[in-house]
């Protein structure tokens, strides 16, 4: 075939122009450590990686939630822990009262101390994380529990104005794993303190604070029976507090078991996307150079070239 | 007869020397020409005579001079050249939008997906929280401005696709009627005299430029004139001297210029359909492809809009009421997708579903789980799904016009070496060649010199 120095020049610039631009791309990859730059380097790793990318972020979701849900655990297992302390002195005073009391000085004293622990357990039941009521249920913006006035009549029936608790019975219930079924973060005041009230008796059926109301009232009547009764019944309203923190501490093994999971899962995803797009720089090393070495031999063999000319020896 | 005969002989060599000199210096000269093809003197002696008594040849003389030409290759370049100008313009063109698409290196619109779903999430676990609530309509904002920026991309680039048909059709005129005017004046050359090489040279090299933007088939006449058709619908573009033009239709659709063809010799612009070279690469990518792509941003857009505001309006806010539309409902495409202008209020967002509960979570619950729902694609894929995929799609693309191009390029360079093998100037060759005549203008030099001295001779024998 015949060749003119034109076709020699075009071969010439065709091949450092190829050479060019796979040096580009060697330093591309180099300089930002990633091997896919846009989705037309690799269309279908582009697909793999944004899938991954999503999955990590709903994972870091679900821990978020788990996260906050633990801390509304810890919470609620405190306000629990300080309520059956509470409920333990109080079923100790009313050990010393069950032949009941003659002196009114001394009633008094028991009275008021009586008051004191119910308030105890009241304040207990308001308590907050941030700025939510945990045993308020849906009405978390405002204290579910209220102290009935100092003196109440029994039963609490019998004054249906008042009612000790004024939040409601929803559940709040978050997501903490990818199709597990989402998780009830909180308990109802009311099933805890109030349980005759409740709709679901999940953990007992006594009302507390209105077994203290009685007590107190029997105290000051100095009714044996009556002193008797409501003992018990605080009797039963410890084993209540004892099955939710029971329950309480069930949902921390299901959060931590799933914690567990989603780090695991996160961990792999990461390895797998992290495999996808690192690049091997042992490897681009040697590419470069390889690269380099070409490009620099397709230069110069250019230049060599171009200066041979029959006008030289003519 | 006589001594004038090869006086003759001689001058006659000085002349076609030189005139071969003169063509070797043409070549020399339009090396470096685009489109040039070399030339060369075909030599042949001149008739004989019998003035001696036996035939004898009367020197030489130049039968023609030849350009070296394929018409084969020709052929066969402007094919490649319509191929080339076709993929070229569309991997440009998607090149340019791809960034938009380019979720692998920065977060785009399905990072704004995941981060408003995500705050969804966090109401569930403080419904009544203000600061998750102001979150909610802080992401609503960004999915907003996101899917508007995707729009705009995509919109100004078919809108510039338009724009350039205009430079476009201008130029592929300009072409056809250099064309006319080439033929005419090959025409009136070679019925003159000789062979018109340069200007059919200049003639090809149109022929090829033009067939970049858009496919033609053409004929030579045996006039000299080429006539050429369009590929896309077989009208004729030039005939003889006579050209046809392109015109745009502004009028119909501002935003879709329809292009029109007023065929050589005719009078009246028809519609076209380009579909071959740089005009129907901008057609398709204008009409087709990029609005491809928008429509699917489009249904995600409309998607979403639907689907929240539906679940929306099944809760109830933190005042008891019942919730209104969370997007606006008016929207039709991801340009116009927004908030709801009534939602001013944080208050507003209906994360309950009981009227009568407001601090309730579970329809947020419920719209924090659409993320994973399959709504998009006739319930085969979820949003964010649907969008990775869509970049992938484009990745795709955007990869194989980028392979195409390549291999087009490649294509076209073999058969323009091919091309320059044939036609083109080799300095070596014309070099040599210029020493070659040089000498043998010295002989015929000679010839004359020597001729001369024998006239001295017999002019000194008569004295």
């Amino acid at each position: 075939m015949r060749v003119t120095s034109n076709m020699s020049a075009d071969t010439s610039l065709y091949n450092i122009q190829q050479g060019r631009a796979k040096l580009d791309r060697l330093q591309e990859l180099t300089s930002s450590g990633t091997a896919v730059n846009r989705p037309s380097d690799d269309p279908i790793n582009t697909r793999l990686l944004l899938d991954i990318v999503d999955k990590v972020k709903s994972t870091d979701q679900y821990s978020s939630n788990i996260t906050k849900s633990d801390i509304w655990q810890q919470f609620t297992s405190t306000a629990l822990t300080g309520m059956s302390d509470t409920l333990q002195q109080a079923k100790e005073l009313a050990g010393t009262l069950v032949d009941g009391i003659t002196d009114t000085a001394l009633r008094a004293g028991v009275v008021s101390q009586l008051q004191a622990l119910k308030q105890q357990m009241i304040d207990m039941g308001n308590t907050q994380t941030g700025d939510q009521y945990i045993f308020g249920g849906a009405n978390n913006a405002t204290p579910p529990f209220t102290n009935s006035p100092v003196q109440l009549p029994p039963p609490a029936a019998q004054n249906p104005d008042f009612a000790f608790y004024t939040g409601d019975e929803s559940n709040i219930n978050v997501e903490i794993g990818n199709n597990a079924a989402p998780m009830t973060m909180n308990i109802p005041g009311n099933q805890i303190l109030t349980a005759d009230t409740a709709t679901s008796q999940n953990y007992g059926s006594t009302n507390i604070l209105q077994a203290f109301d009685d007590m107190i009232y029997a105290v000051q009547a100095n009714d044996v029976t009556g002193i008797r009764a409501s003992s018990q019944a605080l009797g039963e309203g410890a084993k209540q507090i004892f099955n939710a923190i029971t329950d309480v501490g069930s949902r921390m093994t299901r959060l931590d078991s799933f914690t567990k999971m989603n780090e695991n899962t996160r961990n792999t995803l990461m390895t797998v996307y992290s495999n996808t797009q690192t690049v091997d720089y042992a490897k681009l090393g040697v590419e470069l150079s390889q690269q380099q070495v070409a490009f620099e031999a397709s230069l110069s063999a250019t230049a060599k070239l171009s200066q041979l000319s029959l006008l030289d020896y003519l | 007869m006589g001594l004038s005969t090869a006086m003759e002989i001689g001058k006659n060599g000085l002349n076609i020397y030189r005139v071969a000199q003169e063509v070797t210096g043409e070549n020399i000269a339009n090396v470096n020409t685009p489109g040039y093809s070399r030339q060369r003197v075909i030599l042949e002696s001149a008739p004989p005579t019998t003035a001696n008594g036996f035939p004898l040849g009367t020197g030489v003389r130049i039968a023609t001079v030849e350009r070296y030409y394929d018409g084969l290759l020709q052929q066969q370049l402007t094919n490649a050249q319509t191929t080339q100008g076709y993929d070229t313009t569309k991997s440009t063109v998607l090149q340019q939008i791809e960034p938009t698409f380019n979720e692998v290196a920065q977060d785009g619109l399905g990072a704004a997906i995941s981060g408003y779903f995500g705050a969804w999430q966090d109401l569930t676990l403080n419904p009544a929280g203000s600061a998750e609530r102001q979150t909610v309509l802080s992401r609503a904002q960004i999915l907003t401005d996101n899917f508007h920026s995707v729009s705009t991309a995509l919109n100004d680039s078919i809108s510039i696709q338009n724009d350039t048909l205009v430079p476009l059709t201008n130029d592929i005129n300009a072409t056809l009627k250099n064309i006319a005017q080439l033929n005419s004046q090959i025409r009136t050359t070679e019925l003159v005299s000789g062979n018109a090489n340069e200007i059919r040279d200049q003639r090809d090299q149109l022929v090829r430029d033009l067939s970049q933007q858009i496919g033609i088939t053409y004929t030579e006449n045996s006039d000299g004139t080429t006539d050429i058709k369009y590929a896309d619908g077989g009208e004729a573009l030039v005939t003889g001297s006579a050209a046809g033009t392109f015109s745009l239709d502004k009028t119909t659709d501002p935003n879709k210029f329809a292009v029109q063809l007023t065929p050589a010799g005719g009078t009246v612009a028809a519609t076209v359909a380009p579909v071959t070279g740089q005009l129907g690469a901008t057609v398709a990518l204008r009409d087709t492809i990029i609005p491809g792509y928008l429509q699917q941003v489009n249904d995600l857009a409309t998607t979403i809009t639907s689907q929240i505001n539906t679940q929306h309006k099944l809760g109830s806010d933190l005042t008891g009421a019942g919730g209104i539309d969370f997007f606006d409902g008016t929207a039709t495409d991801a340009a116009t997708f927004k908030l709801n202008p009534l939602l001013t209020n944080t208050n507003q967002i209906a994360a309950s579903s009981n009227a009568l509960l407001t601090g309730d979570n579970s329809n947020a619950l419920k719209l924090a789980q659409m993320q994973n729902l399959k709504l998009m694609s006739g319930n085969t894929s979820t949003f964010n799904s649907y969008f990775d995929s869509l970049v992938s799609k484009v990745g795709l693309d955007v990869s194989s016009s980028k392979n195409t191009e390549a291999q087009d390029i490649a294509f076209t360079r073999q058969l323009t070496t091919l091309r320059e093998s044939n036609s083109g100037v080799s300095l070596d060759e014309e070099l040599t060649n210029l020493i070659k005549y040089q000498r043998s203008y010295q002989a015929s030099a000679k010839l004359i010199t020597t001729a001369t001295e024998m006239m001295d001779t017999v002019i000194n024998m008569i004295r």
